[in-house]
């Protein structure tokens, strides 16, 4: 599964949605419910699901789901190495 | 100007074809901005009034009577309001939910209401679907998007209003006539529906003038969702009762954006949350400095009590007061308010509006006159946007009136000069972000998740969102807390209830603190957290 079917999987048990459909250009906008606060509870569940913590600068920088998505794989590397 | 004429109190009237008849029918009613703040929709007053009439055309065909309830569950669009304005013409009482509740809270509300109609869009109607068989009395449900499913039993709400005449003869309103209906949350049990009637739309308009001074061809932006009172009672009576121009922006708090429409759509009175004013106050003054906002006169806020800081930051950076306004879903319309006219005492409430009497009351129902003495904020009974009802509950209706005054649960002071000060609430409802949230809410849905033995939800205080929510829970025997079940947690509440409930601070505790007739101890779990005085801990139960 790569990172963004995962993200998919994340988006759809935060937003309750089980159709909820994400790519690399989604932002906020697009998905309904995606405000500050269940902003908080995505990240945290990315950082559970794929064991990363993202830093404040990082959070800072997320435009759309592409960002973190690269955000997430530079993660990853990381751990792996 | 005198909104009611002829004895005619409909809102969705006077909103609309009343604005017509006195030579506003191709004036700007609306200007609603997408999300990226360019332009999604501009309808004049003609337009309002055709929409809304085809809407109450709708209703009528559908078979809804007055005093039917009809709820809208969208987030912020063209429809929330050519459905409000077409209901209260049919006479229909309208409600309007927030985009983000959850299962739990739909539940709560449109049961309470025995909502016979629902407009909502399809991402949205997955949480109705869910719930539906708990509903007996939703009979039409209408969606704003499609495609339709066929045998869905779901209505086109598009395509059924493009089958009716814009033309509605709205029937003879009596000033008491139920007219909206929101919902909010108290301390214990579950949120109660707060009942409005067309009368009230007196008040509405004339705070409109009296606070924010607003003038026939200001553009006005109230940032409120109109989920909630602020945005019906001001982001579409107010206005659109005097035939002043509304700009409306379909996106969430983005502080570059919103200082663009400030100044490209050269809005003149701006009314917003101290929330968002807190937040911007930790954004760059770069970003205000680069902005045109010669035509903003006056900004106004809302929902909770303004820090100073905000009044200073407002003077310091944007060259402008920032006015405190007060009011409740139950007031329906400001009560007392910091205003242009008044110097700001920068952290106070500032006065009762004209055609309001507040007094600070002590618990035995005397009078408070000395100054700096707290008691309970009251209103004195009979103003015109004034509650008429708690739906299905009358005793608690009853209980929050005694000897003609109106006790809004709020704890002030009155200086010697007359100005009010906040001081906090005599319960345990939390405000968070100018949103009251019942921790009974928040509590049931935490006993829902298996794991969950106990649960406790207090506020505490947040320098941004006034107060936050923070939850306890004791997890059943072999249960251990982890990163896991915090996650599933915040989920659940968010889910069930609304993200504005979804707990700040959660806490793995060993026991909640009951005192002897089991009732949580909430100040006891608040001191944990804020290290302030418990205070008397006679009465606690000794529990493991």
């Amino acid at each position: 599964m790569n990172v963004i079917d995962e993200l998919n999987t994340v988006f759809r048990s935060v937003f309750d949605n089980e159709t909820l459909e994400v790519g690399p250009l989604s932002t906020a906008s697009d998905v309904e419910g995606w405000d500050s606060l269940s902003h908080v509870n995505l990240i945290m569940a990315i950082e559970t699901r794929f064991k990363i913590r993202f830093n404040t600068k990082e959070l800072l920088t997320f435009k759309n789901v592409g960002d973190l998505a690269a955000a997430i794989e530079k993660h990853t590397r990381v751990n792996g190495a | 100007m005198k909104v009611v004429q002829d004895g005619q109190y409909n809102i969705g009237h006077i909103c609309t074809r009343w604005q017509c008849d006195n030579g506003r029918a191709d004036k700007i009613a609306l200007r609603l901005l997408r999300a990226d703040g360019s332009l999604r929709v501009q309808w004049s007053f003609a337009d309002l009034d055709r929409r809304s009439n085809q809407f109450a055309n709708v209703l009528r065909e559908l078979g809804f009577r007055p005093g039917d309830v009809l709820f809208t569950f969208l987030p912020r669009c063209e429809e929330q309001f050519v459905v409000f304005l077409g209901a209260l013409k049919a006479q229909v009482v309208i409600g309007t939910l927030f985009a983000n509740f959850g299962e739990e809270a739909l539940l709560d509300r449109l049961g309470d209401a025995r909502a016979r109609g629902l407009v909502t869009r399809s991402s949205l109607y997955r949480k109705i679907r869910r719930i539906r068989g708990s509903l007996p009395d939703l009979s039409s449900v209408m969606l704003i998007d499609g495609p339709i499913p066929p045998d869905s039993g779901l209505l086109d709400y598009h395509a059924l209003l493009a089958e009716m005449s814009a033309d509605f003869a709205v029937p003879p309103t009596p000033p008491d006539m139920p007219s909206v209906l929101h919902y909010t949350s108290g301390s214990t049990g579950k949120p109660k529906g707060v009942q409005h009637v067309h009368r009230s739309v007196l008040h509405q308009s004339e705070t409109m003038h009296e606070v924010f001074n607003l003038l026939e061809d200001d553009r006005y932006w109230c940032t409120a969702e109109q989920g909630w009172v602020t945005g019906t009672s001001y982001g579409i009576i107010g206005p659109w009762s005097l035939g002043v121009t509304q700009v409306q922006y379909e996106g969430g708090y983005e502080p570059r954006r919103w200082f663009d429409i400030l100044a490209g759509e050269r809005v003149n009175v701006w009314y917003t949350s101290p929330t968002a004013l807190r937040m911007l106050m930790q954004e760059d003054p770069e970003l205000f400095r680069r902005v045109e906002l010669s035509a903003l006169r006056h900004i106004f806020s809302v929902g909770e009590p303004l820090n100073p800081e905000v009044v200073a930051w407002g003077r310091r950076v944007l060259d402008r007061d920032v006015h405190d306004t007060y009011f409740q879903t139950e007031t329906g319309g400001i009560m007392v308010a910091n205003r242009p006219q008044l110097p700001i005492r920068p952290g106070s409430m500032g006065m009762p509006v004209a055609s309001v009497e507040a007094a600070v009351i002590d618990d035995a129902g005397e009078v408070i006159d000395d100054p700096q003495r707290v008691g309970n904020l009251c209103v004195r009974q009979g103003w015109t946007s004034m509650f008429v009802a708690y739906l299905n509950r009358e005793d608690e209706y009853r209980r929050r009136f005694r000897n003609t005054w109106y006790y809004t649960g709020d704890q002030v002071y009155r200086d010697a000069d007359g100005y009010f000060w906040f001081v906090g609430r005599a319960d345990d409802v939390i405000n968070t972000a100018g949103h009251l949230i019942s921790p009974f809410e928040i509590e049931s849905a935490l006993l829902e998740i298996a794991e969950i033995a106990e649960a406790a939800a207090v506020a505490i205080p947040d320098s941004i969102l006034f107060e936050k929510v923070a939850a306890f829970v004791k997890v059943r025997p072999g249960i251990c807390a982890s990163a896991e079940l915090e996650l599933k947690i915040r989920l659940h509440v968010s889910n069930r209830v609304s993200t504005i409930a979804t707990p700040q601070v959660l806490r793995f505790v060993d026991s909640i603190p009951k005192n002897k007739s089991g009732k949580i101890m909430r100040r006891v779990l608040r001191a944990t957290l804020t290290g302030e005085d418990p205070g008397d801990l006679s009465t606690k139960e000794d529990t493991p």
